[in-house]
């Protein structure tokens, strides 16, 4: 008899804990939003409702600051420059990078391993070694504010990324596929598009857009290797957020803030069952 | 018999310019990484080594007469470097472990099962997608010591109004906060994964042996995620390494140096003071720095995987 009722006490008190571990994770998941919705939110105030005690929640929500900051040709600009760059290194790099995983994980080649291993490496490397001499050669060959020196120079840590991701993605696939049809009469090139390219498209296209968001967020390398013409938006909100002359302008930082981030939460979003995978991979094998 | 011998003497060049044409195949997959790599990664890394031992050559604008090591004992003097690294140091200390237990543990919440559950994880990759360069900017608007609604909340509970930016302690713990918050949902998401993977007939073993809550955790499921929080642990160290966005946006260093990290303290000499061959030399010596404890750490979470 007494056993029924001593799980009955058990099954109610895990319960309760599980109620306060939803609870809970709800609570945390708020809290880390909330900056975010801040952020938002003051980007559609005007001037007068930002500088509030108490902070306001409710205000008649205005385009002004929007309007008024894509007008200024600098941030349009910037736009532009920052798709270019992301897209132009995203590519690069998910070609160049998917290739070298492909011969890491598929292709026996004496030595591969040892480039393999210091390309990992070369993680470890604090990009500020890379940008001294990156401006300097820059500088001496008249590459300084292109877009192609800051793709290339975003595929200096985009291809060890997206090689190591690959690597692991085609390790995943089984070998056979290749196998078959190499020995259907295929290439090497041709088995890699005919069979394995097709298969990984979703992998490859994953690892595209996390490429490109991380040569969208890049700030030290564009802050040195641009000034004006191949300037991206990071470096805006840096000198925004760094203007201690004018003050803090909240309006603009929240409203170039809100442009740079929305585009990439809605990609990120889209990804994230393949984003969750790939990170925990990286975390296991790489 | 002779037209056999032919057939075969006639093969073999064949067949050998066969494995040739086959091993350029091969190297052609990796040919593309390695050129690109070695001119933009490891041609600088030279380059820079080069400058640190020169002296900087301003009409030229690059690596001048051969000097030693006047740059690196001139560096190792200034008590600005040392300053720096000290900084960086009691960051990497407080935010390394900080996020790594915090995010194991919020990944222990949002893991609990209900119908919301995807969802919430789904929303805990946006903080890791917001630029950090971004995180800073909105991070300063919300500790802002007078407008910010942080101190505004905390008046509420008797505390401040906090002088986040213009306290050296408080200015440190801003920027642990932000970073915090920028890179705890990426070690979440890490572990949520992990989380999940642990195979559930232990735990129901251990809730049969009578084992409790707390020894069920640290008997159980810390041994089985030791490997997973190791490699967390250097993944999240060679991104904590290179901090610098968070810092430029937020504190700019200040105030005084209480938050210039050893990034942005080269970046100013190099960009700011024009002192490239300084620079190089620190840089150079970061990287040794940072090469030998991410060897380290590498070489202890696989003796850790080992012990467990």
């Amino acid at each position: 008899m007494s056993t029924p009722i001593s799980s009955t006490a058990h099954r109610t008190r895990t319960s309760t804990s599980h109620r306060l571990r939803v609870m809970g994770g709800i609570a945390v998941s708020i809290l880390f939003l909330f900056p975010i919705y801040w952020m938002v939110l003051t980007s559609f105030k005007q001037q007068v409702d930002i500088f509030t005690t108490p902070p306001k929640f409710l205000f008649i929500p205005t385009l002004e600051t929007y309007i008024e900051y894509m007008q200024r040709a600098d941030i349009t600009r910037r736009l532009v420059n920052t798709i270019i760059v992301a897209t132009g290194s995203g590519l690069l790099s998910i070609v160049v990078g998917a290739m070298a995983g492909y011969a890491l994980a598929r292709i026996r080649i004496r030595g591969a391993a040892t480039f393999g291993l210091l390309i990992l490496l070369s993680r470890g490397v604090p990009p500020i070694a890379l940008a001294v001499p990156m401006f300097l050669v820059a500088r001496k060959l008249g590459l300084t504010d292109k877009h192609i020196t800051l793709i290339l120079a975003y595929s200096t840590f985009l291809i060890p990324y997206v090689m190591w991701l690959m690597r692991s993605f085609f390790l995943s696939l089984p070998r056979e596929l290749e196998e078959s049809a190499m020995i259907d009469g295929c290439s090497r090139y041709g088995a890699l598009f005919k069979i394995i390219i097709p298969i990984s498209l979703p992998g490859l296209l994953s690892t595209l857009i996390f490429s490109m968001i991380l040569a969208w967020e890049e700030l030290l390398f564009a802050l040195v290797l641009t000034n004006r013409h191949a300037s991206t938006i990071p470096v805006a909100i840096a000198g925004i957020a760094g203007d201690t002359v004018n003050g803090a302008n909240w309006g603009a930082l929240t409203a170039v803030g809100t442009i740079t981030v929305v585009p990439v939460v809605i990609f990120a979003l889209l990804v994230q069952k393949w984003l969750i995978t790939g990170l925990a991979e990286g975390a296991t094998k790489g | 018999m002779s037209a056999e011998l032919a057939k075969q003497t006639q093969a073999t060049p064949a067949r050998r310019r066969g494995r040739i044409g086959d091993l350029l195949v091969r190297w052609s997959f990796m040919v593309p990484a390695i050129l690109l790599l070695s001119v933009m990664l490891a041609y600088p890394i030279f380059y820079t080594i080069d400058i640190s031992f020169s002296r900087f050559d301003i009409s030229s604008f690059g690596a001048g007469e051969w000097v030693g090591w006047e740059n690196y004992i001139e560096v190792m003097d200034d008590y600005r470097f040392w300053e720096s690294l000290k900084v960086t140091m009691i960051y990497l200390v407080i935010a390394l472990p900080l996020q790594v237990v915090l995010g194991f543990s919020i990944a222990f919440l949002i893991n609990a099962e209900w119908a919301g559950r995807g969802l919430i994880r789904a929303l805990f990759i946006i903080p890791m997608v917001v630029a950090p360069v971004v995180a800073g900017g909105m991070w300063r608007m919300i500790l802002d010591p007078l407008w910010g609604i942080l101190n505004y909340w905390l008046g509420f509970i008797g505390i401040g109004p906090l002088d986040w930016f213009g306290d050296p302690t408080l200015a440190m713990a801003a920027v642990i906060i932000i970073d915090t918050w920028r890179w705890t949902p990426f070690i979440v998401l890490i572990a949520t994964a992990a989380l999940l993977a642990l195979p559930k007939d232990v735990f129901e073993a251990a809730k049969i042996d009578g084992a409790n809550w707390w020894s069920t955790l640290w008997s159980v499921a810390v041994p089985l995620l030791v490997p997973v929080i190791a490699a967390t642990f250097v993944i999240r160290w060679l991104g904590a390494v290179k901090m610098f966005d968070i810092v430029l946006a937020a504190t700019y260093g200040g105030p005084g140096k209480a938050t210039n990290v050893i990034n942005l303290f080269i970046y100013e000499e190099a960009f700011r003071s024009l002192r490239f061959a300084e620079s190089a030399a620190m840089a150079v010596i970061v990287l040794i720095v940072t090469m030998v404890l991410t060897g380290l750490f590498l070489y202890g979470s696989r003796k850790l995987e080992e012990l467990f």
